[in-house]
């Protein structure tokens, strides 16, 4: 655990920082950020003191790292595996057959087809993720702990089925610090509440400085990042004179980190009001970009919003960006009818094609981690024969990953001949989560944070790195 | 913990507090004599508890006895084949004291290190560090067969875990004597002194005046002291001015509010249930009010525990007692609910409950034990199961959910048995609409054509539409979430913690390390009154020593240990360990006040020390564990509110109504469509509604207590979010422009608005450069001003607010010293 008093640093040197930190000059956060940056003299002579003012700063990983970031994009409701990704010819051909006693065996509704040179396979669900498919590394084996969307949103975020844990971006935050000063470490971009709330994103027992900052689309995508005062001037004046009389009682109070920090904060923040906005303004894109994305100029709609500020926040260093596409209702729940999966592919598919193929041009799918998954699978049978609708399946289901060291153009794990249970080489959602790890340089049962007498960590007591699909 | 060597060491480091706890011997200091009849118990105990389930669980399939053949050739299975010289040159598996040059060992550490490593040779951490563990500790086996010896697991030796620090009875503790005895101004100074000086450092000076009223204000009331406050302690010089300046704060209403959030954290109060639609608990407040109440009332501690676990059983006094004492089982009830249907999710709830007692009332994890034996202290799976079977013989009030949107066995606040006689015909009706529902669920699932599924679907949603119809008939009667008697019985352990999944049945008692006691003969009810004994009885080591660390902790920022929830292994052990006897002792023949013990801590000197710096004492101990200054602290979450809610005016000092929340018949509350709301509140923050899904935003920006789990200790984060809510959230704003109100209605020049800004917020006047620099600020600010759309009339006002949010937001406002 990190806090101000786990550690006994020198006091002359300790003063010195202070110095420094106070004296970091109001309007140039970035002199700060410099200062305590990875590479620099001061950081590395003293990084715990550092750490303990900043707990967001830079951090070595446990071993080489494939990827720097993850954009994890999360289907909210349960997308069907065996509709998209998972495909199943014998679920086809045996379409109304009783698998056990009251379950029906139930076709897809889009057909599926070999892509690419790989010839994985994507439904006509998704015919632009399709058209990328040479980059995805399809998962078709992965299987949750729960039935409800409540538990198993929970579960596919924090590892925890029940009790309240720290998201997945919560850790990696809080095990590799942030990459950029002026904007939060983990974002979620969240148009609308999804199961579980900001549990999603919560760091529960982590730092508060590790939680997820929730993302609305509009005109104050964070909040209280718009200015209050009048003008800018009128803020930086405001700024100025809360420096000065903070300046004036760190004076006597030179060994209190956490005073330091405090001034520093608001550095940060004023860099982050500054930046923030800079990173949600869409009007320097291109026409060719939105297109690429299907974003009409000037729209914070849908998806395609999503994915291309995902896109702008991983170039700004950014360390995780969760974007949820719909919320609890409305959503990839489709009890009553498969087919209304189709508006809600539409709106994600495009975009996400887009990401990756934009990441790609700019050089950055290398060491950024593309997540797509949802919280489990839907059932390949129904419980009257002809139901147009599909229930929760959390014994298997589908994902996709790509970039950031992943093998592209593979899939790995196979269901069973319907798509019911894994067949071959299970990825448990622990698993799952310990290569994502894994691929960020980070041992998933290393990351581990003492709370109330135990080492918690992301994975509980389990978790197997997927080597097989590491590149 | 991020390094991996730094878990290792404090692995190993548990396990020589495991030696020195089962040997009562300074094994931490001296070792203790390699090869004594003791020691090897021990090791054997350790082997067979922590590295002989690896060897079979992980090795042994393909090294082991039934390997054909043996991968590698090689059979793990005897001592000698681990400790043989494998050929010239080549190191021995295992070399007894040294992981370092053993073969296993690197081996297995490369496994975790590497992702690449053969899946077969990765260990847990955990389990590597406990085979590191015994290879420094001589590799030490009962014989030389390691595969199954079918031999039971050794019983921890519970007299042996008894002599561990929280576990030995409470001594008395004869004062030190001390080098500097006029320094001590009572009984707490001569502990804290001795060991500053066995430590070798000093005190700072006594804080002033000012800043002491500022500290014991915010630390009894939560709120700042006013100008009036400041002046009257001030005048009085007497050398008991301080004293009085307590038993005022004690006796105002304030205090109950300040100290009872710190149990309400402790016990993870909500006013919703935490099931996935989070169901509101109207009721709930009830419970909040019954802890600021019984704060304030300075409530026998032990009274206060017992009336949480079983008041609805206890005799009461009058009408009002009885009601009060029914409300106060909120603190059981108020266990998390899981699930669309909690009843089914009931071992979550229960596990809640036990991980709750145990962190609150016994600083004892006891959760850890649901799934397995308690891996570091000696809670068995018997003594948790021993008492689950009382929790599982308790009914706990409904509070709703997704499938059954409505609530069920609330307790009735009013006469009984009018209570019955309304009740009785509105739960029959519902018990009748409940069984059409489970009727037309059961004869739909054995539908076997379409027609006949669709047609039966359609009765099932409307005997659930009837159920939930008369559901909203529900006399309204006056009714507390607490918890009832159920049908008593014992529970079967759960292996692996899997309800579905029962072992042996346990008798209810109490966990035998703490006592052992069972249910007497005479008892037949839950188990909840003998519980409520077993808890609070004098001879039980952690009841008393938990609570003082907790009153010590809230005063000073830091418990003589500094775990407060885990007195056990994991924990920390205390700093001042004769202190913390001393205050229990004295807690104990308080007759259980908290207030005498405010009053004991508040007078020592240590309390009244400064926040000063001193370079000498910062090489010796710079995190201040032995309180050579006192401990700055930021504001909480609640008192960074209502501070600024008091210093602008607009504080309302009043107990509120009950939450605004949506009238019962349109609770259609659902996973998809989670209740979730806000209720803006001008009253104290510990009357603000808290969620357990959808968290208020303010109190998780500022480390608010997270309501889903039992809170020892606010952490403070320090994020540049809480910056931007100084600069920019309306909240700051409005406040600043009511401060300013305020200062410019109170006084009519600049200078005097600015003393009292600083009056109000720092509990000082200004100094000659602050004066001039604010002048110089509103001046400037006011000219800038004319450039904006602002009119003329409000500059002034405006100008002072900029000057207030800074106030607000600035180290000297949220510190106190």
């Amino acid at each position: 655990m990190r806090s101000t008093d786990s550690f006994t640093p020198n006091v002359s040197t300790r003063r010195a920082m202070m110095r420094s930190l106070v004296g970091g000059s109001l309007l140039l956060p970035g002199i700060l950020s410099e200062l305590l940056s990875a590479g620099s003299a001061m950081a590395s002579a003293l990084p715990s003191m550092a750490g303990a003012v900043d707990p967001l700063l830079p951090r070595a990983a446990h071993f080489p790292a494939k990827a720097k970031r993850v954009i994890f994009l999360y289907m909210s409701g349960g997308c069907s595996h065996v509709d998209s990704f998972d495909y199943k010819p014998k679920l086809i051909s045996d379409h109304d057959k009783a698998v056990k006693e009251g379950k029906f065996l139930k076709r897809p509704n889009w057909q599926f087809k070999p892509r690419g040179q790989s010839g994985t396979y994507v439904s006509e669900l998704f015919p632009h993720m399709a058209s990328v498919a040479d980059e995805l590394c399809v998962v078709n084996s992965l299987k949750g702990d729960h039935n409800n969307h409540f538990e198993a949103t929970l579960g596919i975020h924090t590892g925890s089925v029940t009790f309240a844990r720290p998201s997945m971006g919560s850790w990696v935050s809080y095990g590799l610090g942030t990459m950029n000063q002026n904007l939060p470490s983990f974002v979620a971009l969240v148009p609308k509440l999804p199961y579980a709330g900001g549990q999603v994103w919560g760091s529960d027992f982590l730092p508060a400085c590790h939680q997820g900052v929730r993302v609305i689309p509009g005109n104050d995508p964070i909040p209280d990042m718009s200015r209050r005062a009048a003008t800018a001037e009128l803020q930086q004046m405001e700024l100025g004179l809360l420096r000065s009389m903070n300046r004036r009682h760190a004076l006597r109070r030179e060994n209190d980190l956490l005073l330091a920090g405090r001034i520093k904060s608001f550095e940060t923040a004023a860099g982050m009001q500054q930046a923030a906005p800079e990173a949600f303004d869409l009007s320097g894109e291109s026409d060719a970009t939105l297109a690429l994305y299907g974003l009409p100029r000037g729209s914070t709609q849908g998806f395609a919003w999503q994915c291309l500020v995902a896109r702008r926040l991983a170039e700004r260093g950014v360390r995780f960006i969760e974007l949820i596409d719909v919320g609890s209702s409305d959503n990839w729940d489709a009890h009553g009818d498969m087919n209304t999966h189709a508006p809600l592919a539409k709106n994600v598919d495009k975009p996400a094609a887009a990401l990756i193929k934009d990441l790609k041009l700019r050089g950055m799918l290398e060491d950024t981690l593309v997540v797509w998954t949802t919280e489990f699978g839907r059932t390949p049978f129904v419980s009257q024969p002809g139901h147009a609708g599909r229930e929760h399946h959390a014994s298997c289901f589908s994902s996709w990953l790509a970039g950031g060291g992943v093998k592209p153009g593979m899939t790995f794990g196979k269901s069973d001949e319907y798509g019911i249970a894994p067949a071959e080489n299970p990825v448990h959602v622990h698993d799952f989560h310990a290569t994502i790890l894994a691929l960020l340089g980070l041992n998933h049962e290393k990351l581990t944070y003492r709370h109330a007498g135990r080492d918690f960590r992301l994975t509980d007591v389990s978790g197997n790195v997927v080597r097989e699909i590491i590149a | 913990m991020m390094d991996g060597l730094r878990m290792r060491r404090d692995r190993a480091g548990n396990f020589f507090r495991l030696l020195a706890m089962a040997l009562c011997s300074c094994a931490l200091i001296t070792p203790v004599a390699r090869g004594s009849a003791e020691e090897r118990a021990v090791a054997i105990a350790f082997f067979e508890l922590h590295v002989r389930p690896t060897l079979i669980g992980r090795c042994f399939s393909c090294h082991g006895p039934t390997a054909q053949p043996p991968r590698g050739n090689l059979r793990l299975d005897t001592r000698a084949v681990l400790l043989a010289a494998r050929g010239a040159g080549k190191p021995a598996l295992i070399v007894p004291g040294d992981p370092d040059k053993s073969e296993i060992v690197i081996l297995l550490r490369h496994g975790i290190e590497d992702v690449n490593a053969l899946p077969a040779h990765r260990l847990t951490a955990d389990q590597l560090v406990d085979i590191e563990t015994w290879v420094r500790r001589d590799a030490i086996t009962p014989d030389d067969n390691l595969a199954p010896s079918g031999a039971p697991v050794p019983h921890p030796d519970l007299s042996a875990a008894r002599k561990f620090w929280s576990l030995r009875p409470v001594q008395e503790q004869p004062l030190p004597a001390v080098h500097l005895p006029a320094w001590s101004q009572n009984p707490i100074d001569r502990f804290v002194l001795a060991k500053m000086q066995e430590k070798g450092v000093h005190p700072v000076a006594a804080a002033d005046k000012r800043t002491l009223l500022r500290r014991a204000t915010f630390d009894l009331t939560g709120l700042p002291p006013t100008p009036e406050e400041i002046i009257a302690f001030l005048a009085d010089t007497s050398p008991d001015a301080f004293a009085h300046v307590i038993d005022r704060l004690l006796a105002s209403p304030r205090y109950g509010e300040r100290w009872g959030r710190h149990w309400l954290d402790v016990a993870h109060y909500s006013d919703t249930a935490g099931e996935d639609a989070d169901f509101p608990i109207p009721e709930a407040a009830r419970y909040r009010d019954w802890v600021i109440d019984a704060f304030n009332q300075d409530k026998p501690y032990e009274q206060f525990v017992k009336e949480q676990i079983v008041g609805d059983l206890m005799p009461a006094r009058d009408e009002a007692d009885r009601r009060q004492k029914i409300i106060a089982t909120g603190y059981l009830a108020m266990s998390r609910r899981f699930g669309v249907a909690p009843e089914h999710e009931m071992q979550l709830t229960i596990a809640d409950t036990i991980d709750t007692l145990g962190r609150s009332v016994l600083g004892a994890t006891l959760g850890c034990a649901r799934c397995h034996d308690h891996k570091f202290d000696p809670f068995s799976m018997r003594d948790y199961y021993a008492l689950y079977g009382i929790f599982e013989s308790t009914n706990y009030a409904f509070p709703g959910s997704e499938e059954r949107p409505f609530q069920i066995g609330f307790a009735p606040l009013i006469d009984p048995a009018k209570a019955s006689e309304v009740l009785k015909p509105y739960e029959a009706s519902l018990a009748a609409a409940e069984a059409d529902v489970r009727r037309t669920f059961d004869a739909r699932a054995k539908a076997t054509d379409a027609p006949t599924y669709q047609r039966l679907t359609g009765e099932w949603e409307r005997a659930k539409n009837h159920r939930n119809d008369v559901s909203h008939h529900a006399p309204v009667i006056e009714a507390a979430y607490g918890v009832s008697e159920g049908t008593p019985h014992d529970a079967c352990i759960q292996k692996r913690g899997e309800p579905g999944d029962p072992g042996d049945s346990i008798a209810r008692g109490f966990p035998e390390v703490l006592g052992g006691q069972r249910l007497p003969p005479d008892e037949h009810g839950s188990g909840r009154l003998p519980l409520s004994n077993w808890l609070t009885d004098p001879a039980n080591p952690l009841f008393a020593r938990v609570m003082v660390n907790r009153i010590w902790q809230y005063h000073f920022g830091k418990g003589i240990v500094q775990t407060p929830s885990d007195f056990g292994n994991r924990g920390k052990p205390p700093t001042h360990p004769e202190l913390l006897d001393f205050l229990a002792k004295r807690f104990v023949d308080s007759g259980w006040s908290i207030k005498a013990m405010h009053r004991l801590v508040m007078t020592s000197q240590a309390y009244q020390l400064s926040a000063t710096d001193d370079a000498a004492n910062t090489q010796a101990d710079a995190a201040d564990d032995f309180l050579w200054q006192f401990r700055r602290q930021r504001l909480d979450a609640e008192e960074i509110r209502d501070a600024i809610l008091a210093v602008s005016g607009n504080l309302d000092l009043s107990r509120p109504g009950p939450h605004p929340f949506p009238p019962r018949d349109g609770w259609h509350f659902t996973q998809h469509a989670a209740f979730a709301a806000i209720y803006p509140s001008m009253h104290r923050g510990v009357y603000v509604m808290q969620q357990r899904i959808k968290r208020h935003p303010f109190f998780v920006l500022f480390d608010g207590a997270d309501p889903n789990l039992s809170t020892a200790e606010r952490s403070v984060s320090v994020t540049p979010l809480q910056a931007l809510f100084m600069m920019n959230d309306p909240f700051v704003e409005e406040e600043s422009m009511a401060f300013a109100g305020r200062l410019r209605t109170a006084r009519d020049t600049q200078d005097g608005q600015i003393e009292l800004a600083y009056e109000l917020a720092y509990g000082r006047p200004p100094e000659a450069d602050e004066y001039s620099e604010a002048r110089a600020y509103l001046a400037q600010y006011v000219q800038k001003l004319a450039a904006t759309n602002i009119p003329a009339g409000k500059r002034e006002t405006a100008a002072l607010a900029s000057h207030l949010r800074s106030i607000f937001s600035s180290n000297e406002f949220l510190f106190v010293e």
